[in-house]
């Protein structure tokens, strides 16, 4: 082979690559869509009156059935839920409230906004996800997201408790998706399961677009809340007795 | 006017020390990213509340250096001054290494580094600025190749075509990367001055890096460099100083007006380090000290002291850069307005960001890689001229160099050019 032709495929072997890369990974599906549809979306209702302040199995239930990493360090350890307790500002005996956060599933979600290769997409049920084989792991969702939502696999998750759902691997970033698998096969988040085998039955999730569903219900019965609603955007997870 | 260009021979033993120490820390810069691949970026002092650090504070610091080389390149590009025509090549080649900085700071910093060279491509985001920026870097550093091959080859009017494009396009370079922080619903990001700010200020870093490079560059290798075009650069950097300062102080005084970020406001600039790394290091020793010296008559027109402005512009930038991007993170999002979280399992108050070893190392590895880049640039393209003169001088300049002249000779300590 002569210094032309050697350069000649070289050059073809560093463009091709990428191009051929680049096209496969268009064609990849989406995980987790298959069962999207736009004839529901997805909210939660959360009655915190429901909701006792030492509970932890909405915690617990979901860190089992999505393989959440914990590592025992605060500034790694990740929470697709986890529970605040806050009280008045500058007020040290005001009574406080403890209430469990999670993704709000945006309809307006800042972290798919700026997400520079569409990885956090809005599914057709408006539920917000990752797509986590094509995250570059650029951290501008956790840096766009105003919820403190989102999280980073800064090290490997050592654990893998539910054999069923995968793990992420180490520079991918994740937050709550609702449970999207479950709910594709009708059955509720974990969070939603644990708090209702608990006996508490403080989490909801159903169907916003259906004025009969439960939590559609819920919210027009009730006095309701969603975090932040200043922001527009639109979150998909309301309060009662926040 | 014919220039001649001559390359450095590079063959002493300086020279071949230099270029092994650089390579040693490009090793030691892929060492550190080869560990982050492995274990992940843990081992960088970044947490889930401070998901950026020093690489992006670096990539910003760097992008934005390339802005004040273009426009040293641009004075003989576009508006014509042949005065400056000597250091047009060095300044293309300049911008377009430290854009190549830029660049290799973002993509050493993703968790997935395999997936940076493919998913953007595929799946472009048209509402991401993370999206937008890397486009309009390749696209710079394109341009910057042929804006150096006109050069180079002397094309006339190509090269102020040329010029003009790159310069415009720089200024889309910096907008888009003051974007990245402006577009967010940050309380500390989202100022519609930050993208401006982020221009002004990476002028007057340019700038002043160009004065140190050429400076150092022409004294190392024995060629001649005329008093006047070095008080003519200082000037340039005493306007860009004064524009930066403006639109950076309008920016905090708006934000620390508005109620709604008054109190994040007051925490980064009146508490703790950030205080210290604003009023210290922007405004004190990066703008004011700088700004006086080079607008004094006898400190603006010596060569030592505008060296000495230089490298205070370049640290105060650099504060500027690190303040751009971390006050905004280390101060929580407000989640309950009126309300205060007393208990979560996430650090959900202020956090600090403590810079860790491998990051400092990869920081380093980067500009030691372009540093080693430049080198060999230099030995290997025709890029410095046997000598800088200022020529069609107007009498306010002459005056200017007999006085500078006249101090060289009354401090016989500072070094002659």
């Amino acid at each position: 082979m002569d210094r032309r032709e050697f350069l000649k495929t070289g050059g073809l072997f560093l463009v091709g690559t990428p191009c051929v890369y680049g096209l496969m990974a268009m064609a990849a599906p989406r995980p987790h869509e298959a069962g999207a549809t736009d004839a529901r979306r997805w909210g939660m209702v959360i009655d915190l009156n429901r909701c006792p302040a030492d509970c932890s199995a909405c915690l617990e239930a979901c860190r089992r059935e999505n393989n959440v990493a914990v590592h025992g360090d605060r500034r790694w350890d990740i929470h697709w839920i986890r529970k605040v307790t806050i009280r008045k500002k500058h007020e040290a005996d005001a009574p406080t409230r403890t209430l469990p956060l999670l993704c709000n599933h945006c309809d307006h979600p800042p972290c798919a906004q700026v997400c520079p290769v569409q990885a956090t997409y809005k599914r057709a049920d408006g539920i917000v996800i990752v797509d986590h084989h094509r995250c570059i792991g650029c951290r501008y969702c956790l840096i766009a997201c105003p919820y403190n939502a989102r999280y980073f696999n800064y090290r490997e998750n050592d654990e893998w408790p539910n054999k069923a759902y995968p793990k992420r691997s180490h520079g991918v970033a994740e937050s709550c998706n609702f449970c999207a698998h479950r709910l594709d096969q009708g059955r509720p988040p974990a969070c939603v399961e644990a708090c209702r085998d608990s006996g508490a039955g403080a989490l909801k999730v159903g169907d916003l677009d259906d004025p009969d569903s439960e939590i559609s219900r819920l919210i027009a019965d009730n006095s309701v809340k969603r975090i932040r609603e200043d922001l527009g955007t639109e979150p998909k997870v309301y309060y009662i007795g926040l | 006017m014919e220039i001649d260009y001559e390359p450095i021979a590079g063959r002493s033993t300086g020279y071949y020390l230099l270029l092994t120490a650089l390579l040693v820390l490009v090793a030691a810069g892929v060492t550190a990213t080869v560990l982050m691949i492995a274990y992940g970026i843990h081992l960088s002092g970044m947490t889930n509340r401070v998901p950026w650090g020093l690489q992006i504070v670096m990539a910003i610091f760097y992008i934005g250096l390339s802005a004040g080389s273009l426009v040293v390149s641009g004075l003989y590009g576009i508006f014509g001054k042949l005065e400056y025509k000597p250091f047009a090549r060095i300044a293309a080649f300049l911008a377009m290494l430290f854009l190549i900085a830029g660049l290799l700071s973002i993509v050493t910093d993703q968790g997935r580094i395999d997936r940076v060279f493919v998913q953007p491509f595929a799946h472009f985001n048209a509402t991401s600025m993370f999206s937008i920026n890397p486009a309009l870097y390749m696209g710079h550093i394109m341009i910057c190749i042929f804006y150096m091959w006109a050069l180079f080859k002397e094309k006339g009017r190509l090269t102020k075509v040329t010029s003009v494009t790159v310069v415009l396009w720089a200024l889309c370079v910096h907008t888009g990367t003051g974007a990245i922080f402006a577009f967010t619903p940050r309380e500390l990001y989202n100022t519609a001055l930050l993208p401006p700010s982020f221009v002004a200020a990476a002028l007057s870093s340019g700038a002043a890096l160009m004065i140190l490079v050429l400076v150092s560059l022409f004294r190392i290798t024995r060629r001649h460099l005329d008093v006047a075009l070095v008080i003519w650069l200082g000037r340039l950097l005493a306007v860009f100083i004064i524009v930066a300062m403006y639109v950076i102080l309008i920016e905090n005084a708006h934000r620390f007006y508005l109620i709604e970020s008054r109190e994040a406001t007051s925490y980064y600039l009146f508490k703790g380090y950030h205080a210290v790394l604003f009023w210290g290091g922007l405004i004190v020793v990066g703008s004011v000290v700088p700004a006086v010296l080079l607008f004094r008559r006898r400190t603006g027109t010596s060569v030592p002291w505008i060296v000495f402005s230089s490298v205070l512009v370049v640290v105060g930038v650099l504060c500027e850069r690190y303040l751009i991007v971390l006050p905004g993170l280390e101060h929580p999002p407000n989640l309950f307005p009126g309300m205060e979280i007393i208990a979560s399992a996430l650090d959900e108050g202020i956090v600090t960001y403590s810079i860790s070893l491998l990051e400092i190392l990869q920081a380093l590895g980067v500009l030691s890689l372009i540093g080693f880049m430049f080198v060999l640039g230099l030995k290997y393209l025709p890029l410095l001229p046997t000598e800088a003169r200022a020529h069609g001088q107007s009498q306010r300049l002459k005056d200017l160099i007999a006085r500078a002249t006249a101090n060289a000779e009354a401090e016989p300590t500072s070094p002659a050019v």
